[in-house]
């Protein structure tokens, strides 16, 4: 046993060992500064972000910052919807599921996640315990979803966007405990786009700059405006800036990290093979996907 | 009659009609303070050291040397208190005078040890250097401002921001410079709150006495209600573009291994290359829909606004 560890190590990777960026989920995540140019750190385990602002104000780019966080996190599994395409089709390769412009897929993805939500919780109560830590049995599960409205709203019938708003609902409310983590983007998440009661659940907030004062309280919550929050105020050129809610509980007005998509690309290729080293990725299976979805 | 009373030397009146503290000047409000000081102190430690004094000598002698000592403690803390609204001008400036100091002695020094071009070489070498030195520079000009500011937000407390009966304004903890302008700890006394720096245009008008941007208060602790922060902003952060330091995380000689996504030929790209069909229900779907429902839209590439997810 000893023996073939020693001869193991060296014989699959010469020179390039591909070790994970030694990231984890549970650093917290960097999100970018505030107004006074202090660093903003994001902690996502055990919580979910909602992402909002108008067409153009950054929203996917913050999602791919915290995506590529969790993309070098080597414990970390990612299922990502995006029915736009290409805001997270640069991490097609590092991910687990990548759901495109298909609803039913998303649906399915979804079952997914909800069905080892349960398995999770089952094994935890037999285990006695109420939620995971670091360095657990398994790892965590990033949900991410840009473009929700897509899904909820526009494509497929009225039953099917209810059955995913319901699930991602579900998924939200107890995915907390068992490392498995949403993060969503839409451009207005009002009552038509999404059900309220799952908009009320995501923890974090941001909301990137928002054509009226109504929209920005919209996703920071109700009476934030008349306190002086409002991400209307946000100049329309200063893209990635916006009002976050996090820890202090108090919008604070910060400026994301931006990634630019040579950058993405690299974090995502050094992802994928350090995830394909590792065993992480269901590469074969996914493919498999992408040849049915090619071939119908 | 009044007159006298008024004058009692515990320093109040015990007519209660004239006990008129905010209209006081402030020296003779400050000269009660010290004589109730002065009576407290001589009375407590007076007690004490008479105890103490007459277990070694006789009581009268014992009560006689508490009594000196009491009086001695209590001058002393009467002139600190007379003394204080001197000393804490000082105190205020501390830092100015401490850098004037050593800047005149410095000086004398240096023209005493050194011949005159010797002493104007170092000086303009202590000078220049670090104004020629960009970052240096800005962070001694941040520091300047720091102090800068906490003069004018002094000022500001005494001038225009409410404070209690007695006239004691907050305390003025540390500054610190941010990338934005300055950051300030100001420890509020009783009678103040955070919802009076809060009140509509305090915080406008404490932007223009720090020739500044913004001001934003906030509490700057969870445990205490007195601690806040003053944050002053000057510059605008946010308009830079802030990189993401997760590419750092990536070592550079990654072997060109990435997998590419199965490619796809260009078609149906432009609209003429995408028939006008009637809308139907999903052909992927198990379940019939039912066909009339005319917000059903099967395929991306028709029902697809693009203004919607830009
Ligand atoms: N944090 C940022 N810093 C600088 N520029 C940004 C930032 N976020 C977005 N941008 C710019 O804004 C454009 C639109 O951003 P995007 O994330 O696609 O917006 P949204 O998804 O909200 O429509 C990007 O192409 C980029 O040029
Ligand atoms: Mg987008």
């Amino acid at each position: 046993m000893d023996l073939t560890d020693t001869i193991e190590l060296p014989t699959t990777s010469p020179d390039t060992v591909p070790v994970g960026a030694g990231l984890s989920i549970f650093d917290p995540v960097f999100l970018g500064i505030d107004e006074f140019g202090q660093p903003v750190y994001l902690p996502m385990i055990y919580r979910n972000i909602l992402i909002g602002g108008e067409p153009g104000a950054g929203k996917s780019s913050l999602l791919n910052t915290i995506v590529g966080h969790a993309a070098l996190c080597p414990d970390v599994r990612l299922c990502l919807l995006d029915g736009k395409q290409v805001e997270l089709g640069l991490w097609e390769d590092a991910c687990d599921v990548f759901v495109g412009p298909d609803l039913n897929h998303a649906i399915r993805t979804l079952r997914r996640a909800q069905t080892v939500m349960d398995n999770r919780y089952t094994f935890l109560k037999a285990r006695r315990r109420r939620k995971i830590g670091p360095n657990d049995l398994f790892g965590q599960i990033l949900v991410a979803c840009d473009e929700i409205a897509y899904f909820s709203a526009t494509a497929g019938d009225k039953k099917d966007q209810e059955l995913f708003a319901a699930l991602l609902r579900d998924i939200v409310a107890r995915g907390r405990a068992v490392g498995i983590i949403v993060a969503a983007a839409t451009q207005r998440p009002s009552s038509d786009i999404i059900p309220t009661s799952l908009r009320d659940i995501f923890a974090w907030r941001f909301a990137g700059r928002c054509t009226t004062d109504v929209s920005s309280d919209i996703v920071l919550g109700h009476g934030w405006a008349a306190r002086g929050f409002s991400s209307n105020t946000i100049d329309p050129n200063n893209q990635g800036a916006g009002y976050l809610i996090s820890e202090g509980g108090i919008p604070a007005l910060v400026k994301a990290a931006y990634m630019t998509d040579a950058d993405i690309i690299r974090v995502a290729d050094y992802a994928a093979w350090t995830r394909r080293q590792s065993g992480l990725t269901t590469t074969a299976e996914r493919h498999a996907t992408t040849d049915i979805k090619a071939a119908a | 009659m009044s007159k006298s009373t008024s004058r009692s030397p515990f320093g109040w009146s015990n007519r209660g009609g004239n006990v008129t503290v905010i209209e006081a000047p402030v020296a003779r409000s400050y000269r009660r303070r010290a004589t109730i000081a002065f009576w407290v102190t001589l009375g407590v430690v007076g007690l004490l050291a008479a105890t103490v004094a007459s277990h070694y000598l006789h009581p009268i002698l014992g009560a006689l040397l508490g009594g000196v000592i009491g009086v001695a403690v209590g001058a002393v803390v009467f002139a600190l208190i007379v003394a204080w609204p001197v000393l804490r001008v000082f105190w205020h400036w501390l830092t100015e005078i401490v850098l004037g100091l050593v800047a005149v002695y410095g000086w004398n020094a240096l023209m005493q040890s050194t011949p005159l071009w010797g002493s104007l070489l170092i000086v303009a070498l202590v000078v220049g250097v670090p104004a020629a030195i960009g970052p240096v520079r800005r962070r001694i000009v941040a520091w300047i401002w720091c102090l800068v500011v906490r003069h004018r937000l002094r000022m500001c407390f005494a001038a225009f921001i409410a404070t209690n009966r007695s006239g004691s304004l907050p305390l003025i903890l540390l500054a610190r410079p941010t990338p934005a302008g300055e950051r300030v700890w100001v420890w509020l006394r009783p009678g103040l709150s955070l919802r009076d720096l809060e009140q509509d245009g305090q915080v406008q008008k404490l932007a223009v006495a720090c020739w500044a941007n913004e001001v934003r208060v906030m509490r700057a602790s969870r445990k205490y209600a007195a601690l806040i922060r003053v944050d002053i902003t000057r510059r605008e952060p946010l308009a830079a573009k802030v990189l993401s330091p997760l590419p750092d995380y990536v070592p550079t000689d990654v072997p060109a291994n990435a997998p590419t996504s199965p490619g796809m030929p260009p078609v149906g790209l432009d609209l003429p290359d995408v028939p006008d069909e009637p809308v139907t229900a999903p052909t992927d779907t198990p379940r019939p829909r039912k066909p009339r429902n005319p917000t059903t839209t099967t395929s991306p590439s028709d029902g697809f606004d693009p203004s919607d997810y830009a």
